[in-house]
This record gives C-alpha cells, structure tokens and sequence, in this order.
C-alpha cells in the first residue's frame, strides 16, 4: 500500500506543480437535502468480487474478455483493487472495491465540452450517453479510473443478450461510461414513493452492489441525513473514515472505513509515535 | 404535406444529413431539390401516420360515442410505466356479445380461439435512452389528450405531437417539474 501512496503524493505535487488551485472544504459546495453516497466497509469486505458480478448484469456492461483485459479497455463499473501487505509467508491480501466516487467537486464534469457529465441535485455524477461525444476529458480527468471508453460497440453471445435491463441503455461504440449508483433503481423507488405520496423510506434505494455483497460491506445511503444507519455508522467509527484521495478536495460521496487488523506490523516511524505517547 | 411525408421513407435528422452528404456531390444542380427532400423526409420523423392494425379497432365508437376511459382498457397508467394494451380476454369481456356478427370482432374472437395475442402495432414509442413512466403524470394530473390528442374522435389512432425531448421539456418547464437529464435519460 505504501508504493500507491508514493504514487499519490507524487500526483498530488504534479498537480499543483501545474498551478490548480485545490479548493478547501469551505469552498467545496455541499448540496443541500438527499446526497447520495456509500459507506464501504473494508474490514467487512472480502474481495468475493459478487458487487463486480451484480453490477454487469445490472448495467448492461459488456464483457471483458481476456483480450480486452490485456489491452487494458475493460471496463468493470465498481472494480477490487487488490494489495498485498508484507513478504510471503506472512502476505495479507487487502481489498478495496473501488467505483465511481460521485465528488461533490468532480473534476470530471468541469471538463466536459457538451455537459454530458454533470452534478444533479441528488448529488449524484450522472453521465447523458446520448450528449457524450467521446472526447474522453472525463476519464483523463478522473483521478480514480472509474470511467470507462467504449472502444468497440458491446456484443453478447446467445442466449446472453436476453438478460439485458430494459432500463439501461447500452452504450455504443465511442462514448464513456460510469456507474450511476444505479439511477434507475433510484427513480423506479421515487417514482414508486411518490404514486403511494409518501417519502423514500431510508435503506429503500439499494444498487446492484450493495445489495449483491454479502458481507453488508457496501451500504448505500443519504449522506445527507444524519438519522440513516450507514450515516451513523460512519460517525460511529469515524476514527477509520476516510474518503479516497481526499488530499485532491474532490469530496467523494464514499465513505471507506479502515481495516481493523490487530495483527498487524506496526512500522518503525508509527512505533516511535506510538512510544512517545507512551 | 402530410401525404407527402407519408409517402416518403422516415429518417432521422442525422440520417438525413449523411445522406445529403452522400448524394449532394453528383447532384449539384439538383441540391437545392434534394435539400428539400431530405427536410421532407426527416420531418416525416415526427409526423408520423397512423400505423396499420391488423384488427381495425376504432376508438372514436370506445372512447368517444361510448365514453369508456382510457383507464378502463389501459390499465396499467396510472400505477406503472407502461400504459398496457388490453388482453384479448379483457376485449372478450364485453365482445363475447356485443357486436359478435361484425367481421372484425369475428376476427377478434378467432384470436381468442386460438389463443394466440393480438400484434396491435405500436403507434408512441421512445427513444431506448429514454425511460418514460406513465404513473407520475397521471398522478399529477396530466390528461391523457395532452400527449395523444383527441383520442375519441380518432378512427385510428396517431401520433400528433412530436414527443421529442423538447417538447417534453417545455410541459416540464410549465408545470415545474424535474429538468434533471437523469429523470429521463436512462
């Protein structure tokens, strides 16, 4: 983990070597009623992969097979960015499932010439396919890698293309795509509350992956509202919140909790912290 | 300029355009004619004609001289996204006696004796990249003519509004409604 955190210290001072003011939480807009975002839970989560499974057949995403991973044009919505901590024997395999972070200060959708990407009132990152003209600025300018380029128009073999969902597009050859937090789980469930004239019940909106892992790593929830059990959970363990590269003032919508590890190797430098404490 | 629109192949803007820019070269002189073609034929796109049926069921007698409401045979409207068309069972609950001797009931009756659907060919349709719901606007009280015209007095029914994103904009607009891209686009 420490070589990726290198990497991102590395990226942090290029950036503002290139003169990109990072803003501060204070200038970073925090939209008022439901936000939507996740609490993801690493000390839950065990890299089973079912989240990845569930939001392919949820999404339309074509399959990727060995070549197109190979090229590295697969395109997976939420992926499990695997570390290993420690020299064999003593190598723990660590997990975090990584999707689109819908950053209340996205620097995707500032990039977008023809507004394809934008930030709706919901706070969520939502992606117009049929605005989208490929210009693929997003995806460079997305400092999680979690929008992907459709380089070839998506194919499935029979009998798989009658599994699609009728309330996702598919993409076509040339434009971008991301996770939606699953959008049109969100409207089926708005519109759903709004025939019986009643308001969305907290833990009703649940996307493909939350709902698929087994672990309840991945709970989905309303960030926004204090009374939501994800919400407190965060507040409850706040000691091991964090949000991915925050240092960047993205303000992601996720919410990641640290592993707990009892066993774990306890560095040089944090000793000596530890110790003088002591 | 109905006719002729209807007489012409349906394009879409885009398609037209290409086209244009495939056949202009050859036809200098005649680009000014094809120019006007090619707008006919993409117009055409949204003044459709009315589709044909293979049963012809007429909405002005259901709709208009017997009153019925839309809800009665389009059950679905007010409670999903699909409006639905009726089953052939639900035509047999009244036709079973009414008008039995007509040749396009008997028609009707033969689906119902041989179980097999009716194909009523689809006269609205959206985009894929659309996800329209129908239950929302009945709630909000939108009726039925807005978007489909005046049914009951329709012998066959047609598309009279465009239905295209601006045109549902503007009622959005009008009545305060969600303008967000991800109400609709999907």
């Amino acid at each position: 983990m420490s070589s990726s955190a290198n990497e991102a210290a590395a990226r942090a001072s290029a950036v503002s070597e290139m003169g990109r003011t990072i803003p501060t939480d204070a200038e970073v807009p925090h939209p008022e009623g439901v936000r939507w975002g996740m609490v993801v839970d690493l000390d839950r989560c065990t890299g089973c992969q079912a989240c990845v499974v569930a939001c392919q057949a949820e999404n339309n995403i074509a399959l990727n097979e060995e070549q197109r991973v190979l090229e590295r044009r697969a395109k997976t919505w939420i992926r499990i960015e695997r570390y290993w901590e420690g020299e064999f024997p003593n190598a723990k395999a660590r997990f975090i499932p990584v999707l689109c972070q819908h950053c209340g200060n996205a620097p995707c959708e500032t990039v977008c010439p023809v507004w394809a990407t934008y930030h709706n009132n919901e706070g969520l990152n939502v992606q117009v396919y049929n605005r989208c003209i490929g210009t693929r600025f997003c995806a460079n300018g997305c400092p999680y890698s979690v929008r992907y380029f459709n380089f070839w128009n998506p194919e499935w073999p029979e009998p798989m293309n009658n599994q699609l969902n009728p309330d996702v597009t598919v993409r076509t050859k040339g434009i971008i795509e991301k996770c939606t937090f699953c959008v049109q789980r969100i409207n089926r469930v708005q519109v759903t509350a709004k025939t019986e004239g009643r308001e969305i019940r907290s833990g009703e909106v649940q996307p493909a992956c939350a709902q698929s892992c087994p672990t309840s790593a991945l709970v989905f929830c309303d960030i926004n509202d204090p009374e939501s059990a994800p919400a407190q959970l965060a507040e409850a363990e706040a000691g091991r919140s964090y949000t991915l590269l925050e240092h960047f003032g993205t303000d992601p919508g996720i919410i990641y909790l640290k592993k707990v590890d009892p066993h774990a190797e306890i560095h040089e430098d944090e000793h000596a912290h530890a110790g003088a404490h002591a | 300029m109905q006719y002729l629109t209807a007489l012409l192949p349906r394009v879409t803007l885009k398609q037209a355009l290409i086209l244009g820019g495939a056949t202009a070269p050859p036809l200098v002189g005649g680009a000014g004619v094809l120019a006007i073609l090619l707008y006919l034929m993409a117009a055409g796109g949204t003044a459709t004609p009315a589709p044909e049926q293979p049963i012809a069921f007429d909405h002005s007698v259901h709709a208009g001289d017997a009153a019925i409401p839309c809800e009665f045979c389009h059950r679905g409207v007010g409670s999903q996204a699909a409006a639905t068309v009726p089953s052939v069972e639900q035509c047999m609950f009244c036709h079973s006696v009414v008008k039995t001797d007509s040749p396009q009931i008997q028609l009707l009756q033969a689906h119902w004796d041989t179980n097999t659907p009716v194909n009523w060919a689809r006269v609205h349709r959206v985009p894929d990249h659309v996800r329209f719901v129908h239950a929302p606007h009945i709630q909000a009280g939108v009726a039925c003519e807005t978007c489909h015209g005046d049914v009951a007095s329709m012998e066959e029914v047609k598309q009279v509004r465009s239905l295209a994103m601006g045109d549902c904009q503007g009622c959005h607009r009008e009545n305060s409604a969600s303008l967000d891209c991800a109400t609709c686009h999907k």
